[in-house]
């Protein structure tokens, strides 16, 4: 069944469901007009036609997706229990749990297990009655800036198939970008939501550390990793986020302050006027590609015009950021990666004599190199005599940098930054060389070690890929980066571009 | 060991690294790891600018302080679903291989 369909909605003829929004879809679902059953096989034959050059999926959870749509369709036939992620199809980065089907971390110890129970976020949107059409490609355990690192298999970005979709998040943000879901949950360790969706051309929000709950999400950094939504438009991810937020009981780290409806903050048209922007000076140094930086500003011209004042500010200790990131990601990721043993799920090497063995070979078939490498260098700064000079050291500096977040929110209400220093780069160009990737994160990873929220909107193209602005507040403060993404939207139309592969 | 110090990285040091983390390296892994960490390791020396010798760490990533719950019995997961995992399981029991005693 073709995805391409002529009909109306509200006076606009659109001839491919895939271009709709999520409100729009919706629409077109209540209206009745099309059924969610017939949406979800759209979006399935898409995915089947392009997905094999885009290679945005791991497991495509076909029949558990019709199932679900159907059962949204006697939702929209009664009447009862709508809601606006009704029928809406999504994809979910394959670290999040999902009760049947394959979560895999895109890692081999992990290829055939199955969880027996959904995250949490995976469970409000079945409540919700929105669709899963399956699981997309990471850096194996999140562990990479472009997810090459995946055990299985390159996502490419939809933009410029030469080209990395950015990661860890890549396949989420690839099949949003290349109208394979409407919206994705991704997940953010050091940037893993922001980059790619900023590489892939498409809105995606890093959540405060603790607003949406990581039961159920395989842990990388247990101090960092938060899970957060990627979609074509910040409305969208408002849409998204107000469904997923929430305490949860099993998760301690989960924040105990209520939801607001994010989507309704965005309904009343506002300025910007009285909102003060901080522009980090250190963010905007040598090394930025110079249309980056262009692009960069002239968005921030555009939300001085909304009425927002700008003023430069500092952030002092941003060029310790990656180290003290990486140290304390290197020591939480050994620790976290410790599961993988062969014993009660995953991949199990069984050919040796003893339990040792099977420890020893099932991690070492198992995790790929990087993996291999983070684990080492964790298990080094974590042991006896080293402790001090690097974990302790990292966890020091760590302070340091979330006091510079704090001066900067007292004169500021929100800082805007670029996301990478240029557009996605070329598969294989910073493979060979560890450090080169990880100096990529260099605008991303801050963020993270103060736990505050970020969203990424695009911005602007350069050489046919896409150009992302990071707007970052303080904790909690969603409410405030969706309003200013918003009413960028509202003004521009760098959202709405899409790569050459859309039409198809 | 001071802070100073640059760790000298050498394949002796990455097999004590990996037993400990339980990975069984290659040969060429081994080799390879060493010049990727001894750079890496050299690149984090930069904190060693800073005086942090007043700065407490930031162990705390999350805003709530102890959380407990009451103790009362809530349904846990059914066993067959826990063992569908296993590699190998026999009655209520997950399988492994014995655990080797070093003479």
């Amino acid at each position: 069944m073709s995805s391409s369909r002529a009909f109306t909605l509200n006076n606009r003829s659109a001839m491919d469901l895939h271009e709709l929004s999520i409100q729009d879809t919706h629409e077109l679902l209540a209206s009745r007009e099309v059924s969610a059953e017939e949406l979800t096989r759209a979006y399935l034959e898409r995915i089947r036609r392009l997905d094999p050059q885009i290679k945005s999926y791991v497991t495509i959870s076909e029949e558990l997706a019709l199932g679900q749509a159907r059962e949204a369709d006697k939702r929209f036939k009664t009447g009862e229990g709508l809601t606006p992620l009704t029928g809406i199809p999504y994809s979910a980065k394959d670290s999040i749990s999902t009760r049947g089907v394959n979560t895999t971390c895109s890692s081999k110890i992990l290829e055939n297990y199955k969880p027996f129970y959904d995250s949490t976020a995976i469970k409000k949107l079945k409540s919700t009655g929105a669709v899963l059409l399956g699981k997309t490609n990471m850096d194996e355990f999140g562990m990479g800036s472009s997810t090459e690192n995946s055990g299985f298999f390159t996502t490419h970005n939809p933009w410029n198939f030469d080209h990395v979709p950015g990661g860890s998040s890549g396949g989420s943000a690839a099949a949003v970008a290349a109208g394979l879901a409407p919206f994705t949950l991704g997940e953010d360790t050091g940037g893993s939501v922001r980059m790619p969706a900023s590489f892939c051309g498409v809105t995606g929000l890093k959540t405060t550390y603790g607003r949406v709950s990581r039961y159920g999400l395989i842990p990388l950094v247990s101090s960092f990793d938060t899970i957060g939504p990627m979609a074509r438009s910040v409305y969208d991810v408002a849409l998204v986020l107000e469904a997923i937020a929430g305490h949860d009981p099993r998760d301690s780290t989960s924040r105990m302050e209520s939801v607001p409806r994010y989507s309704e903050g965005l309904k009343k048209p506002e300025n910007l006027r009285g909102l003060r922007i901080g522009m980090p000076k250190e963010y905007f140094v040598e090394g930025l590609d110079a249309e980056v930086e262009t692009s960069l500003r002239t968005a921030i011209r555009q939300i001085e015009g909304l009425g927002a004042e700008v003023a430069e500010v500092s952030l002092p200790h941003t060029q310790y950021a990656i180290p003290v990131y990486y140290l304390i990601l290197f020591a939480e990721a050994s620790s976290n990666l410790a599961k993988y043993d062969g014993v009660r799920f995953g991949l199990s090497e069984r050919g040796g004599d003893s339990l040792m063995d099977v420890y020893l070979k099932t991690r070492e078939t198992g995790f790929g190199p990087e993996t291999k490498r983070r684990i080492m260098l964790g298990t080094f700064a974590l042991s006896a005599g080293y402790y001090d000079a690097y974990y302790l050291k990292a966890q020091k500096v760590r302070t340091l940098i979330r006091q510079d977040f704090q001066s900067a929110f007292q004169t500021c209400d929100a800082l805007i930054t670029p996301v990478a220093p240029t557009t996605a780069f070329r598969i294989g160009e910073k493979i060979s060389n560890p450090l080169d990737m990880y100096l990529s994160d260099v605008h991303v990873v801050a963020v993270n070690l103060a736990g505050i929220p970020a969203l990424t909107v695009p911005c602007g193209i350069s050489n046919g890929l896409p150009i992302g602005m990071q707007i970052i507040g303080p904790h909690l403060s969603e409410e405030m980066l969706l309003r200013i993404g918003h009413m960028y939207q509202s003004q521009t139309d760098w959202h709405t571009k899409h790569p050459p592969c859309w039409n198809d | 060991m001071s802070q100073k110090e640059e760790i000298q990285v050498d394949e002796k040091l990455v097999r004590e690294i990996a037993s400990l983390a339980r990975l069984d390296l290659t040969e060429e892994e081994t080799a390879t790891f060493v010049p990727q960490f001894q750079d890496i390791l050299k690149y984090f020396s930069i904190l060693n600018e800073l005086d942090t010798e007043n700065v407490p760490p930031a162990y705390l990533s999350s805003a709530n302080k102890s959380v407990t719950r009451e103790d009362e019995i809530e349904e846990s997961v059914p066993t067959e679903e826990f063992l569908a995992n296993a590699p190998q399981a026999k009655d209520d029991y997950v399988v492994i291989p014995r655990v080797h005693i070093e003479q």
